[in-house]
């Protein structure tokens, strides 16, 4: 992975950057040590690392303001970072940057029962917010696994889902406003108690742009009531082909149910081994449907939904009968990761989307793949959206693997583009897959995300070298051939 | 005027207007010009023949048309799988006095979303990709046709909403949904907009699963045929299986009965649907006179904004989105919506648009809400990214951009 090459000039003045940001905040919230910056060195994907040049970490959105002003003042690149749990590599820092950290951004400011939403600081946990709710009856419903780690700031960063946003929605179907601070230092607000703006939806483009566009200093997340009920369903399959399909009649069917989940051979094995769910360890494929809301909706869905399953050919049919054992078909999905990190060394999780009627050729592509690059391959897929997340088992110790399995997901994720699908359904590109935007973007579809990039930051200091492989100065992109053009904006700066 | 079959062609008509100094207006059926400012143009790009379903695949949740394709007609396709946009999108043509609802591509561009957008999400939600040219003349797209993606930055937001100012967009992916098997509405009785708010709010502190809230002033509910006894009915769309709808209504009646309100009765399917498709249409101002507002605000918000206007205008009003859509009729002319955005910006903030300029007023007051000065020059910024020389629907949504 070729990073941007890191600005001698800048590294040279380490010293005189860390006593300037340090005006800026209170004392002892710079990082300059090698120790203390070496908590930093990596996020999720722990495969790269890199020490930061400086880490700094504000309190208040005046000192952050002040902190991102130096910085564009100074042309020193910043690098945002909520709770370093993004798996694609978003919050990996750079050699001549600042680490933002904004873990001390973590107070929950107002929860507003009257208009159902909560505000609150960037740096919160995604559970925290559910926590601070749920004497009253309500839940924030987007619920990634890495929930009680991950912060909401990061969510909005990654537009992260979870296993209900099936029904529920990613982040941006849930956040209601932001307070942005750009790289020039200024603070917006956008959006707020209400549902819509009339205006460009900046606060929806800001949403998964992985710090590459402003940083988030303060969110409306909407909250909604429990469900009265939930039920789910632990259906078997013989055969990935007829779970696929089950998966589509169900919908087809017209019912959304919260969640449905598919986890293949392996990965039923694997979780089996160490959580004891009762899974069919026989069973090709193996789904979880979730259904929630009143009681009596719930227990007439559950019975349409295991005749649709029935009709399709499932080998194996449980259905919850108490939350204890919801909770149990659960927990080996759930710690599906972990399960599979007991049977191998080391594991590369994929993350993209296909249209769901292409499963089957998914798997066989996989099986493919698998003899071809000599690596076991586990699955588990949030199937009802189609977003799929192969973990590719290695050992990095071996000479080699690293790489192979590296080439094993991308050769998976380029199926996924050629299927119609996308490179990354949840995770983010950041620089695990940013070498890999070409297969699914031509480079004026780039050009155009580039440009938008562009009017956020003119001088490209915002996590740069993540998401697009080739960074273009702002001047040539904006660019444009005109014989005899007008300036209808001759008050901008031509970029 | 330049009729385009393609976006080829619309890159051809764009890059030939930015070699003539030439703006262009962008246009469908036309039935929602009158939504926003007159653009500044010299020529009409005329978008309404890139039509046609190109993909729709039920159990995908997913249409892929072009976007020139007349809603109706996508309505009558999702129909057939018992499939539905779930935006809801409105039917303005009564209060535009426009011939028809218009095409998909218009509904994105202006963010139509209709009283499901409360619990189901805007236009702007089920927008998964798109094909465009840009103001730039080039062709790009972005997104894609699966469900769940986040690859690149969610162009589809940005475009949602942007009246054409952007690019000029063909191939629009949508995430379509099942159509509730059954519906009705339970109405209950309020003495003021404070509690008919407070009702919604334990209503919505419930696990009932209430689809949609509005709230109707008594004269405005007798128009639409609700004659009772209460000066604010607040309205409560219930959708689902038949057995889950009863279940539900049997909960909501025995809430009703408490100081914020009281259950007066429910609405059959048919009713039902007829009320709801004209609180959507805004059909129950359509003979209020003056102009019509249409403004966004915090919910619990809006009994003081609606007790500010009143104490200074003769005006109509109701809210949908449990009180976080107020449509208001009020006065024609620069007063009516400085106040309005006054009261609006005094309770918590929001958006205020001018929908329905019946007396002109549009050149004396802004359509859309005003922005901030950081705020103004991003959205120039981003404006200028896509269409540097101005060329599409140049000062639709702001003045000079
Ligand atoms: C075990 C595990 C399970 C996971 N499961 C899921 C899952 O189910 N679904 C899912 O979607 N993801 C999942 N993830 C990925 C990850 O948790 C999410 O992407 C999460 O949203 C990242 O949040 P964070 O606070 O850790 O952000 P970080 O990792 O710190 O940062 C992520 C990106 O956001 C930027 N960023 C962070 N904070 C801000 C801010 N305030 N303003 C602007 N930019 C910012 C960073 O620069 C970086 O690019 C999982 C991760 C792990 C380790």
């Amino acid at each position: 992975m070729q990073m941007p090459e890191p600005d001698q000039q800048i590294i040279a003045r380490r010293e005189s950057i860390c006593a300037a940001l340090a005006k800026l905040v209170p004392a002892g919230s710079v990082v300059s040590s090698k120790e203390g910056r070496r908590a930093y060195d990596a996020d999720g994907l722990s495969a790269y690392r890199q020490l930061p040049m400086a880490v700094i970490l504000p309190e208040t959105v005046e000192q952050l303001a002040a902190v991102m002003k130096y910085c564009h003042a100074e042309g020193i690149k910043v690098v945002p970072r909520g709770a370093g749990t993004s798996l694609s590599g978003g919050a990996l820092p750079l050699a001549d940057a600042v680490l933002i950290g904004l873990g001390k951004f973590n107070r929950i400011l107002e929860i507003d029962y009257a208009n159902r939403c909560v505000v609150a600081q960037p740096g919160v946990t995604n559970l925290a917010i559910t926590h601070a709710v749920q004497d009253h009856g309500f839940y924030y419903a987007p619920d990634p696994s890495s929930q009680i780690a991950c912060s909401v700031g990061g969510n909005v960063a990654e537009n992260s889902g979870g296993v209900h946003c099936l029904k529920y929605g990613l982040t941006t179907n849930n956040l209601l406003g932001i307070e942005l601070v750009t790289i020039e230092g200024d603070v917006l607000r956008l959006g707020g108690k209400h549902l819509d703006s009339g205006d460009y939806d900046l606060m929806g483009v800001m949403t998964g742009s992985e710090g590459l566009l402003g940083i988030v200093s303060e969110v409306t997340l909407r909250i909604l009531q429990k469900p009265a009920t939930q039920r789910a369903l632990l259906v078997g399959f013989d055969d990935t082909g007829a779970a696929a399909t089950a998966v589509g009649d169900v919908i087809g069917a017209g019912i959304i149910p919260a969640g449905m989940e598919m986890m293949d051979g392996l990965a039923i094995n694997a979780a089996e081994d160490f959580v004891h769910a009762g899974y069919p360890r026989d069973a090709a494929a193996l789904i979880i449907v979730e259904l929630d809301g009143p009681e009596v909706e719930v227990n007439a869905l559950i019975d349409r939904v295991a005749g649709i399953m029935n009709k399709a050919g499932a080998s194996s049919i449980k259905i919850s009968t108490s939350e204890e054992e919801r909770n149990l078909f659960w927990a080996g999905r759930k710690s599906a990761f972990p399960a599979v990190g007991r049977i191998s060394p080391d594991y590369l999780c994929m993350d993209g989307t296909i249209p769901r009627r292409r499963l089957p050729d998914m798997m066989v592509l996989m099986a493919t793949l698998s003899q071809k690059y000599g690596l076991r391959v586990a699955n588990v897929f949030h199937a009802g959206d189609g977003n799929l997340h192969p973990l590719i088992l290695f050992d990095a110790n071996q000479p080699g693997e690293l790489q192979r399995a590296e080439d094993f997901g991308a050769d998976i994720l380029r199926g996924c583009v050629e299927m119609g699908g996308v490179l990354t359904g949840e995770h983010g590109v950041g620089v695990e897959k940013r070498d890999l935007m070409p297969i699914q973007f031509t480079e004026d579809d780039m050009k155009q995300q580039q440009r938008l990039k562009c009017a956020f930051d003119a001088n490209q200091l915002l996590n740069p070298g993540k998401v697009f492989p080739h960074l273009h100065r702002c001047a040539e992109l904006g660019r444009l051939h005109v014989h005899k053009g007008k300036m209808p904006f001759p008050d901008l700066p031509r970029f | 005027m330049p009729t385009i079959q393609n976006l080829d062609d619309a890159a051809a008509v764009i890059i030939d207007a930015q070699q003539n100094n030439h703006r262009l207006e962008v246009r469908g059926l036309g039935t929602k010009a009158a939504l926003g400012n007159q653009p500044d143009y010299d020529d009409c790009l005329d978008v309404s023949a890139m039509q046609g379903i190109i993909d729709y695949q039920p159990e995908e949740l997913v249409l892929t048309v072009r976007a020139g394709t007349a809603l109706s007609v996508i309505e009558a396709e999702l129909a057939k799988a018992n499939q539905m946009l779930a935006f809801e999108p409105a039917d303005l043509s009564g209060i535009l006095a426009s011939k028809s609802t218009g095409t998909i591509g218009g509904v994105l561009a202006t963010n139509l979303s209709g009283p499901r957008r409360l619990t189901a999400g805007a236009a702007r939600d089920f927008l998964l990709g798109f094909d465009a040219v840009s103001g730039r003349g080039e062709r790009f797209k972005s997104g894609g046709r699966v469900m769940k993606n986040v690859t690149g930055y969610d162009l589809s937001k940005l475009i949602c909403g942007s009246y054409g100012t952007l690019a000029v967009i063909d191939e629009v992916t949508i995430k379509t949904l099942p159509r509730p098997e059954t519906s009705l509405s339970l109405l209950f009785g309020c003495d003021d907009m404070t509690s008919a708010v407070a009702q919604i709010a334990d209503i919505f502190a419930s696990p009932h699963e209430p689809g949609a809230a509005a709230i109707l002033p008594q004269s405005i509910a007798a128009a639409a045929g609700l004659d009772m006894a209460a000066a604010m009915i607040v309205v409560i769309r219930l959708e689902g299986i038949a057995l889950s709808v009863e279940d539900r209504v049997a909960h909501f009646r025995q809430m009703g009965q408490r100081d914020t309100g009281r259950v007066l009765g429910t609405l059959p399917q048919a009713a039902s649907e007829s009320l709801w498709a004209r609180i959507r249409d805004v059909d129950l101002l359509a003979h209020a006179g003056g102009d019509i507002w249409k403004l966004s605000c915090a919910p619990a918000s809006a009994p003081a904004i609606v007790a500010a206007m009143e104490q200074s205008f003769e005006t109509a009003y109701y809210a949908d989105w449990a009180g976080g859509l107020l449509w208001f009729a009020g006065p024609s002319g620069t007063e009516f919506g400085t106040a309005l955005r006054a009261a609006l910006m005094a309770h918590g903030g929001g958006h205020a648009q001018l929908l329905c300029d019946r007396a002109m007023s549009k050149n004396s007051v802004p359509v859309f809400q005003p922005l901030p000065p950081a705020q103004a020059s991003l959205t120039r910024r981003v404006k200028a990214a896509f269409d540097p020389l101005g060329v599409l629907n140049f000062g639709r949504m702001h003045n000079g951009m």
